[in-house]
């Protein structure tokens, strides 16, 4: 069946040829299209790995007139102090800019066994882990015992530890040569911050040392149902304080608006992609109609010899699922490259799974074109084709 | 021959409807997309409000400090004190507008919280940039020297602070813990326009952070205005041998980069040191080509289908003498005829989305049109998608034999 069903596209290659052309692109769009669904998706799927709301950011610029590392550890130390006085105020903690869900990122790469590996940065301070609820999975968070350590203690999060470190135990390894050694002191669930659909990346968090503080952002739990008053209040004092601009973000906010710089373009290229695809569903269906306009003679002959609508409407529809199947075999091999070539770095089961999806797509897509003609089809009366002729 | 043409055409497309809407949604769904396309690229480009003076302005935006030794550079906007010091004092330009790169900061109205965008500006930034001042004036040379508070706000910016009010000019808005004095209101500007956006204007002397401080690197921006477009070659020496004679301000960092240049130019390198604008070019054709591609074939494919429903005629046609050439001629004008129907429907739709876009808060006072660049544009797009959907169809059909052709019906 199968055997005689390729012979018959090959009697029309010419015709067919563009037909396959078509579907073959048409896949590789629907591939891109569930590539990227299926990236959000498993992104989205994954934990936060910490709680940020009613946390608070304060970013300023430090004071011109203090430029010591000292004096600025002073500083810091006497803003916390007043912060800390404030009630509605209930973990504070300093860290660099690059706070969740901003854009700002500092990355570097460590090396653990002559293994080179590259991580997000974070200063931290001993109360980071408190206000944004770091679930820690092993070991422990920096503690003011930490001043005494000869070598820098780290924390590094549960991605990282899988990369470097693999199955063995990460706390209380060593990395990098002397004299910039770290010394992990323990392991953290993994923090997505860059945004709900955004992948995992390694981070190392470095205890916030003296020099630090130059370029330091504020962390603020506040207590819940704290409102714009209370913030009206805090930014005044902060701002005479400080004495440089200053700016209060919400951490949800923030989530937000990261969040959409992601989700625009993909709608946006869902919504082109999804007409692109009507389009073809259109045209396909058109041609699909037309081409049994045209071999009437032959339907009608064998329903003459006896062959029952529905044979003949199976035909058809098979016809153009062979005919889809070559597409796809094509365009399967291109998209196959992706997860072999490693193209744009996305986990190879992502492209595995979209690749199925778009197979699956494309065939109900045939399918559903190539019914409705063959309905038609089936119901003609070889009487009437035959007698056409 | 071409009313002919004209004839044939409309009267193979009425003939099956179910096709003629394919082809049309096809066509006028592809050119919706490259007409938005060219509008919002258009929009950035072209020399809109308040930036009117674009064609005869060169941007310095950046500067580049390298480290030969161990490849390392730095990078970002520059300080007041060398724009001021350096740029100001230059003598190709007619004016040099000198403004900060706008930061966020809060105010808080009636226990409702503001983001407000702060930009800090020279007196000759209300020159060379044609704002358009709802009430009040700009603030002066003399109010900037004496370090006066006095603010000019956008539109939105009054209507969130002071709501639904007349007149604001003489009164105070607070920000950033500071209370301005209202001096004018200027019509609100797109963050598609980094140069130019912002909600509160200010003078750079009020500024928290020291002006004056002698580094190169800092958060302004400067607008250089030419008297005439000749003058770019005369302005772009003069920068680059100012530029050429700065003193390190590091020792690594021995080798300082910066230019003077067109608007697109400037940003492109902003980002993407070397041939940016080229990159762009290439990502943006690939992107059109590729929304071209599927519709073309979609159209190939049923113009293929439709050639037998007429084979009669051109058998007809054919016997009587006709060419080969004159069929394909003739096709490809009915597909380019086919084309600009769809074209038509094409601009109403991206009208109509393009109104959706300018009335949606995406982006705040944004206002997306075609005019008659995008037009041209979109009408060339028209042309070349006609041709290439024509052209294999119209070979195919001439090729008919007459005997099949006549045969078949």
């Amino acid at each position: 069946m199968i055997k005689h069903l390729f012979k018959l596209i090959w009697n029309k290659k010419k015709q067919n040829f563009l037909m396959i052309i078509e579907m073959f692109v048409s896949f590789l769009v629907i591939f891109a299209v569930f590539s990227l669904l299926v990236f959000y998706y498993h992104n989205y799927k994954q934990p936060m790995g910490f709680d940020y709301n009613n946390v608070w950011v304060v970013n300023y610029s430090s004071p011109e007139n203090i430029q010591n590392n000292d004096s600025l550890t002073l500083f810091a130390n006497t803003l916390k102090q007043m912060l800390r006085s404030m009630p509605e105020i209930k973990e504070i903690s300093f860290t660099s800019n690059n706070v969740p869900f901003s854009n700002s990122t500092s990355n570097s790469g460590f090396n653990y066994n002559g293994k080179n590996v590259m991580a997000n940065t974070y200063n931290a301070e001993d109360d980071y882990a408190k206000v944004l609820n770091v679930h820690l999975l092993d070991g422990r968070w920096f503690t003011s015992a930490d001043n005494v350590s000869k070598i820098s203690p780290v924390v590094i999060n549960e991605k990282l530890k899988d990369e470097m470190f693999g199955k063995e135990n990460a706390v209380g390894k060593i990395i990098g040569k002397k004299p910039d050694q770290l010394k992990v002191i323990g392991v953290v669930q993994n923090l997505k911050d860059k945004g709900d659909y955004q992948p995992i990346e390694n981070a190392i968090f470095r205890r916030m040392d003296t020099a630090g503080y130059k370029y330091a952002t504020i962390l603020l739990k506040v207590a819940p149902g704290t409102d714009a008053a209370f913030e009206s209040k805090l930014f005044k004092t902060l701002s005479n304080a400080i004495g440089t601009s200053i700016e209060i973000e919400h951490l949800d906010k923030k989530l937000v608006s990261k969040n959409k710089i992601f989700l625009v373009p993909a709608i946006i290229f869902i919504i082109v992609a999804s007409f692109l695809i009507i389009n073809v569903a259109l045209g396909l269906f058109g041609v699909l109609w037309y081409n049994i306009n045209k071999r009437k003679n032959e339907i009608g002959l064998r329903r003459a010899v006896g062959a029952s609508g529905n044979s003949v409407s199976k035909q058809l529809v098979g016809e153009a699922l062979v005919l889809s199947t070559f597409a796809l075999i094509i365009g399967s091999f291109f998209a196959i490259q992706f997860p072999l070539l490693n193209v744009f770095d996305l986990p190879a089961s992502v492209y595995i799974i979209a690749l199925m999806f778009a197979i699956v797509f494309i065939y109900v897509l045939v399918i559903i074109c190539a019914l409705y003609p063959g309905k038609q089809a089936a119901a003609i009366y070889p009487a009437v084709a035959l007698h056409e002729e | 021959m071409l009313k002919n043409y004209f004839k044939i055409a409309i009267a193979v497309l009425k003939r099956r409807k179910f096709f003629t809407f394919i082809s049309l949604f096809g066509i006028s769904f592809t050119l919706t997309i490259i007409i938005v396309l060219a509008a919002f690229i258009d929009n950035i480009l072209s020399a809109n409000y308040p930036e009117t003076n674009r064609d005869r302005s060169l941007y310095i935006i950046s500067m580049q400090q390298r480290d030969p030794v161990h490849q390392g550079q730095m990078s970002g906007p520059l300080s007041f004190y060398f724009l001021n010091h350096f740029v100001s004092t230059m003598k190709t330009p007619a004016k040099v507008a000198i403004s900060s790169l706008f930061a966020s900061t809060n105010t808080y109205v009636n226990n409702k919280k503001l983001v407000i965008n702060v930009k800090y500006t020279n007196a000759d930034f209300w020159d060379v940039l044609q704002y358009q001042f709802i009430e009040g004036k700009p603030y002066t040379k003399q109010q900037i020297n004496n370090g006066e508070h006095v603010a000019v706000i956008s539109e939105d910016t009054k209507k969130e602070y002071f709501g639904d009010v007349s007149s604001v000019v003489g009164k105070y808005i607070e920000a950033d813990n500071v209370q301005y004095r209202v001096a004018g209101v200027v019509k609100s500007v797109p963050v598609t326009q980094l140069i130019s956006s912002g909600d509160l204007f200010l003078p750079y002397t009020v500024s928290k952070t020291d002006y004056n401080a002698k580094t190169y690197m800092g958060s302004y921006t400067a607008v250089l205005l030419a008297n005439s477009k000749s003058d770019f070659t005369k302005i772009k020496d003069e920068y680059a041998n100012i530029v050429s004679k700065l003193p390190p301000e590091n020792k690594d960092f021995n080798e300082i980069h910066s230019f003077a240049d067109t608007y697109l130019k400037s940003f492109l390198s902003f980002s993407n040191a070397g041939n940016g604008v080229t990159i762009i070019l290439t990502v943006i054709t690939a992107f059109i080509l590729f929304v071209m591609l599927l519709p073309t074939l979609n159209l190939i494919n049923i113009n293929i289908s439709r050639i037998l429903e007429r084979s009669s005629e051109i058998g007809v046609r054919k016997a009587f003498g006709a060419s080969s050439k004159t069929l394909v001629w003739q096709f490809i004008v009915e597909n380019i005829i086919l084309t600009f129907f769809g074209t038509a429907l094409g601009l109403l739709f991206s009208f109509i989305i393009l109104q959706v876009i300018n009335n949606s808060d995406l982006i705040s006072n944004i206002h997306l049109t075609i005019n008659f660049t995008v037009l041209f544009y979109s009408l060339i797009v028209c042309l070349v998608f006609g041709l290439l959907s024509g052209v294999y169809p119209a070979w195919r059909m001439s090729r008919l034999q007459i005997v099949t052709a006549l045969k078949a019906q």
